[in-house]
Parts: C-alpha cells; sequence; structure tokens
C-alpha cells in the first residue's frame, strides 16, 4: 500500500528526514516511535501533503502511484488520514458544518452520489457511538474549548466518517488519561480491517498496549535505525532511547 | 488645484439651483446656513484628518458633473416592488433621491411624512438637530442640497418594521442622489430598519444620504444597510444617532463594492445607561475603497458600547476603519468594547486600522484591539487534509470569520442574504 523509499525532507533548511525507507501493506499495523526530535511527526506531515516541508530526494508510492505531487486534498480524496497531534481550534466553524462538504467533495471525487442530509446525520450518529462522541460537541466551534482527550476523540470521529485506508495517528496519545486512550484506541481498533492500514506514531508503548502493532519501527536522526515487532516496543519502554543511539553511533564509528 | 476649483464652483451652482426651486423661507435659510458650513469646510482633502486615507476630492475630481440634473427614469412600480422584502412592515421608495409616496407602503399606524419647512417652524428635534454639520462637510452637503426626505416617528408598543429602497437609475446617465432620512423612536419602542439598494445602470453615481436618529426613553432602534455598490458609484453614508436614557441602538453595516464608500456612523449618548452597538463587515475586492469611520460619545454614567468591525480584502481594494470612543468627564462606570479584525487575502490589498480612545472619566472599562493578518495556515491544512479543495476550505473559514458581524441583524431573510453575498464574493 505504501512504499517509502530513501525519502530525505527538510523545513527552513533544517534538514529532518535522512533517507528513510518504509513499506506498508493493506491488513497492518505500524509503530512508529523515536525519542523527541527524531522526525516522527515530519514524516506524518510529508504523508499529508504539508506544503511547508521540502522533499528533496527519494519516493513516497501510494498504492502504486507516486503522490508527492498531490496536494493534501488530493491525498485525503484518495484515502489518507492523518490525525493531527494537535488537532486545530478553528472558531466559527462546526465538526458537522464542515465534515458534510468534505464528505461530499470526497464522494464526488469517487464518482459516488452526495450523502444528504437524514443520510449523512446517519452515520454520524452511528459513528459517534464507536468514540462516544456526543453531538453537541459536533455542533460547537471545531476543538473550541474542547478537553484534550474530546480533540482526540473527535479526530478518530472524523477517521471513522471518512474511512481511510492510509491512517496515520501523530502521537494521538499525548495528553490522553488512560479511559479516553482505551475510548480512541477501541475506535481504532475498530476500523481496522483487511484492506486498510495504519501507522501508528508515538513517542510511548502505552498506547501499543491497545493499539497492538505488527510492526514496530525506530526512527532516530531522520532513518529508521531499527524495525522489530511489539517486542521491541517493550524493550523501549524499559530501556529507553540511549542504547539505541548508542548502536547507532557505534555503527558509524 | 484647477479643477478643484471648477468642482466646488459646480457644487456652489448646483446648490443655488436648488435654492431656486425651494419657495418656502424657512427652508432657503436651513439650506444656506448648512451651504455656509460647507464652504468653510471645502471638499476634503488628503490633509483633512479624518478623511487622510480617502480623500473625497481626488475620488470626485473630473467623475461627477454637480451642475447636471437628473435624467427622469423609466423605471416602473412594479419593477421596483419585485425587490420588497417579503417580510411584513413598512416599505418606503426613493428613485433616484427623490421619495416616491405612492410607490410606498405604510405598514400600520407609522407615522410618515415628507420633510418640508413645516419641520424647521415647529419643535421638530430630528431634522437638522442630530448631524453636527459643522464639522461634517457632507452631512452639510446633505443640510444644503437634499433631493428628497422623509421623517418617520415611531410611537407603537408594537414592534415597527421599516425597510427603505433605494432605487438608483443610472441609465439615462449619471445619477446625483442626496436622500434624507428622519426618524424618531418615541419612549418604549421598538424599531428595526434596513435599507436596500437597487441598482439598474452602470452610470456614475454621487450618493449622499443622511440619517438622523432620535431615540428616546427605553426605545430600541436598529439599523442595518447592505451596501453593494458599483465600480462607478460614490458615497457618503452619514448617520447620526442621538441616545436618551435607557435605549438601545445597534447598527448594522454590510460593505462589498463601491468605487469610494464612506461611512460616517455618529453615536452620542445623551444621558445615563445608554447601549449602543455597531456591528460591520467589509468584504472587498477590485479597486474597491471602503472607509467605516465611527464615534460614540458617552456623555454620562453607566454607559455601554460595544463595536466589532470585520474585514477582508482582496485584489487591489483598500479598507479603512477608524473607531472613535469618547468618555466624558460625567460618563463613569462605563464599558466599552471595540474590535477591527482583518484578514488581507492579497499583497496589493491595503488596510488602515486606527482606534481612538478619548477617556476623562477614572471608573470605566474600556478595551479596543485591531489585527490584520492572513488566513491561518495551520487551519486552511487541517481543512484540507480532510479533504476539502483549497477554496472551500478558505471560503469556510472566511466564512466562519464574517459571521460573528451578522449577529445584530434581525431580519432572517438579510442574514441570509448576506451570508450568500459572501459566499458569492468568496467564489470568485
Amino acid at each position: 500500500m505504501l512504499k517509502i523509499k530513501n525519502l530525505k525532507a527538510s523545513i527552513e533548511d533544517k534538514q529532518i528526514l535522512n533517507g528513510l525507507n518504509l513499506e506498508v501493506n493493506a491488513g497492518e499495523v505500524h509503530a512508529i516511535m523515536g525519542p523527541n526530535g527524531s522526525g516522527k511527526s515530519t514524516l506524518a506531515s510529508v504523508l499529508a501533503g504539508r506544503e511547508d516541508y521540502e522533499v528533496q530526494e527519494g519516493s513516497i508510492e501510494y498504492q502504486g502511484e507516486d503522490i508527492l505531487e498531490l496536494a493534501p486534498e488530493e491525498r485525503a480524496r484518495e484515502g489518507i488520514f492523518l490525525a493531527f497531534q494537535y488537532p486545530i481550534e478553528i472558531p466559527g466553524v462546526s465538526t458537522t458544518n464542515f465534515l458534510k462538504t468534505a464528505i461530499n467533495q470526497i464522494r464526488e471525487h469517487r464518482g459516488e452520489k452526495a450523502l444528504d442530509a437524514v443520510s449523512f446525520l446517519k452515520l454520524m450518529k452511528e459513528k459517534m457511538k464507536l468514540v462516544e462522541m456526543d453531538q453537541a460537541l459536533l455542533s460547537r466551534s471545531l476543538n473550541e474549548g474542547f478537553s484534550g482527550g474530546e480533540k482526540k476523540r473527535n479526530e478518530i470521529f472524523q477517521m471513522a466518517m471518512l474511512e481511510p485506508k492510509l491512517a496515520i495517528l501523530d502521537e494521538t496519545d499525548s495528553g490522553l488519561d488512560i479511559d479516553a486512550l482505551k475510548i480512541v484506541a477501541n475506535g481504532v481498533n475498530a476500523l481496522k480491517a483487511d484492506d486498510n492500514a495504519t501507522i501508528v506514531v508515538t513517542h510511548y508503548q502505552r498506547l501499543l498496549d491497545y493499539i497492538v502493532p505488527d510492526f514496530v519501527h525506530v526512527l532516530y536522526n531522520g532513518r529508521i535505525v531499527k524495525s522489530g515487532d511489539k517486542n521491541l516496543a517493550l524493550e523501549l519502554e524499559e530501556k529507553g532511547y540511549d542504547w539505541i543511539k548508542e548502536e547507532v553511533s557505534g555503527e558509524l564509528v | 488645484m484647477q479643477s478643484t476649483i471648477d468642482f466646488q464652483d459646480a457644487l456652489q451652482a448646483s446648490y443655488e439651483a436648488i435654492q431656486l426651486a425651494t419657495g418656502n423661507e424657512l427652508m432657503k435659510e436651513f439650506r444656506a446656513k448648512a451651504f455656509e458650513n460647507f464652504q468653510a469646510q471645502g471638499v476634503p482633502t488628503r490633509k483633512y484628518e479624518e478623511y487622510k486615507f480617502t480623500p473625497i476630492d481626488r475620488f470626485l475630481k473630473g467623475k461627477i458633473d454637480f451642475l447636471r440634473i437628473n435624467e427622469t427614469t423609466p423605471i416602473t412600480q412594479k419593477e421596483v416592488e419585485e425587490h420588497f422584502y417579503e417580510i411584513e412592515g413598512s416599505h418606503l421608495v426613493f428613485v433616484n433621491g427623490q421619495f416616491h409616496a405612492d410607490w410606498s407602503r405604510i405598514h400600520g399606524d407609522l407615522s410618515l411624512h415628507e420633510i418640508d419647512e413645516n419641520f424647521l417652524s415647529g419643535d421638530d428635534q430630528v431634522l437638522g438637530q442630530i448631524a453636527d454639520y459643522e464639522h461634517d462637510p457632507f452631512a452639510a452637503l446633505n443640510h444644503a442640497c437634499f433631493t428628497s426626505g422623509i421623517s418617520i416617528k415611531v410611537a407603537s408598543k408594537e414592534k415597527t418594521s421599516v425597510f427603505i429602497y433605494h432605487v438608483i437609475d443610472s441609465r439615462q446617465g449619471q445619477v446625483i442622489s442626496q436622500p434624507k432620512v428622519c426618524l424618531e423612536a418615541f419612549a418604549n419602542t421598538q424599531v428595526a430598519i434596513a435599507e436596500r439598494l437597487v441598482l439598474i445602470g452602470d452610470n456614475t453615481l454621487f450618493h449622499n444620504p443622511l440619517t438622523e436618529v432620535l431615540v428616546h426613553e427605553n426605545a430600541q432602534v436598529n439599523l442595518t444597510k447592505v451596501q453593494a455598490y458599483g465600480e462607478s458609484h460614490f458615497v457618503i453614508d452619514g448617520v447620526n444617532v442621538n441616545q436618551k436614557r435607557y435605549s438601545n441602538f445597534t447598527a448594522n453595516t454590510m460593505s462589498f463594492s463601491g468605487k469610494l464608500v464612506r461611512n460616517n456612523l455618529n453615536i452620542a449618548q445623551l444621558d445615563e445607561n445608554c447601549e449602543s452597538h455597531m456591528n460591520g463587515l467589509y468584504l472587498l475586492g477590485g479597486t474597491s475603497h471602503v472607509d467605516n469611520h465611527t464615534a460614540v460619545d458617552h456623555k454620562m454614567p453607566n454607559a455601554y458600547s460595544n463595536e466589532m468591525y470585520k474585514g477582508i480584502v482582496t485584489e487591489k481594494s483598500t479598507g479603512v476603519f477608524n473607531g472613535k470612543i469618547y468618555v466624558r468627564p460625567g460618563a463613569q462606570q462605563t464599558n466599552a468594547f471595540q474590535s477591527n479584525n482583518n484578514i488581507s487575502l492579497s499583497d496589493n490589498a491595503t488596510i488602515h486600522t486606527k482606534p481612538q480612545l478619548e477617556i476623562w472619566a477614572d471608573d470605566v472599562k474600556c478595551s479596543h484591539g485591531c489585527t490584520i493578518g492572513q488566513l491561518d495556515e495551520d487551519a486552511l491544512f487541517y481543512l484540507r487534509a480532510r479533504g476539502l479543495d483549497e477554496l472551500t476550505a478558505k471560503a469556510i473559514m472566511l466564512n466562519a470569520f464574517a459571521q460573528d458581524a451578522l449577529t445584530g441583524i434581525p431580519f432572517e431573510v438579510i442574514s441570509k442574504e448576506v451570508t450568500e453575498e459572501i459566499a458569492n464574493r468568496l467564489a470568485q
């Protein structure tokens, strides 16, 4: 589904990704872990098409197509979804309001008929249950005055509505208490299917107790320096990241 | 310089022609005194502080022929009525600055009269009493040369709605329109007025309407203006309000275009416990120039005012905002708030914004803030990452930004119309 080859990216002349390789297949859950500043969020942003980042080298192939030239909305319409680490607050725009427009633009792109108000509402009610979301919240200004947990649940709610092929969860666990974490994780798990894939970007192992990854990758200095199964995450939890850093510098020497 | 003199001469000649047609001595005197004041002030140039960013002389120079008399228009009653809002209330029609009694519909017991000398000989407290024409050249010019005027007096205990249609038909040539509206809302009444423009033809327009409003004790007046003028329209729109105790006045000024639109909104709170709201939106493109000068004068204790103007400028348009708040020594316990937020969507658009607070009382709460910025890129990316194309995402955000300024409009039909206008403008 996703093939990243030798990806190098920078922002404002600061090099962040240094030749990253990653392959994700349908039905898989990949966790990307790593110390602060290793490039995790940059990878998530570059995948979603954020224009502040400049890709100097490498390729991102998604469903067999190079997507580097695609605008964020084109990627979204092809089924890429980014759950933001810091969901944006937009005064005066409600989730319901923009999501209806978004879904219908995506449906139009796919050659499907626009959802009418009734079907949209029905779909919304069904997906709200998944993350125990309150409808009143969805008609309020987007994320304005939402608690940390509400913001993240809103992200997963939108993911449920858009039914992406490739979901990237950027530090979705940050700022969540354990109850909220469970709700979010349950939502993500419920959306898992054989024809979609999930990339979970996280600093801590905690989330991976609930969203169990098939693969764990360690990102350091803009490259994936170690890959393994879920046990790698446990090892990182126990030992921290220093041994990885040492291993990497050892290799370089 | 030469043409400035010509321009003043032409105004003088046009004033003299109007005086010749004025039969009554009192009215002649009224016009003469006003014209003296106009001449003393002159047509504002860049040097005139209040018109620094809107030098009217430059705008008008060579554009308006003040010696020309409006041609008669072929417009019919039926054509005009098609523009009437389907809302219960009085519907009043001006055509090219001339009040059209036959085409107007009075609802209920609204007292409506055309302005004549009787308003000068009696004890009318509105005509010529509210606008400070000694310091406002265009109020003086309207007094001196007004084409036609109406006086509305509201005494009804029921909610009163009045719709004023300014029909401008320039198909036969340039139009000069200087209508006058006087409104007196007696104690405990509630009045909502909305002005609608009906523009036909695209010849030049000089439009200098003047509204004077007296809001008595515990009365509420709401005035909505939707300004979507054309590229050859020059407008100076004066609204002057006096408020008595426990009264409430709201102005909603929605501007979308016009070669030159200058709004002078002046509110004086003469008594205690007055409340004033000033809401404004300007969403401009092309080379439109819209200037909102507002002033609220708190003279007595326990006063309240809240002002919110939102601006979106694109292409080569210019938005000007100047908000004055006076808190006089006697106006203790006053709360006055002002904000002017702007979004510029182009490198060639201009915003001038200036809060001007003068506070002499020491126990007051006043705040003001003005911002000029671009659209929030993070928010834009967020919406696009959910599948919205860039244009739609921008439109959604700008619409949300603008909506705050619409909250004071009391007619749903009109706020919907304004919302649609916002969407249309943003789609361009």
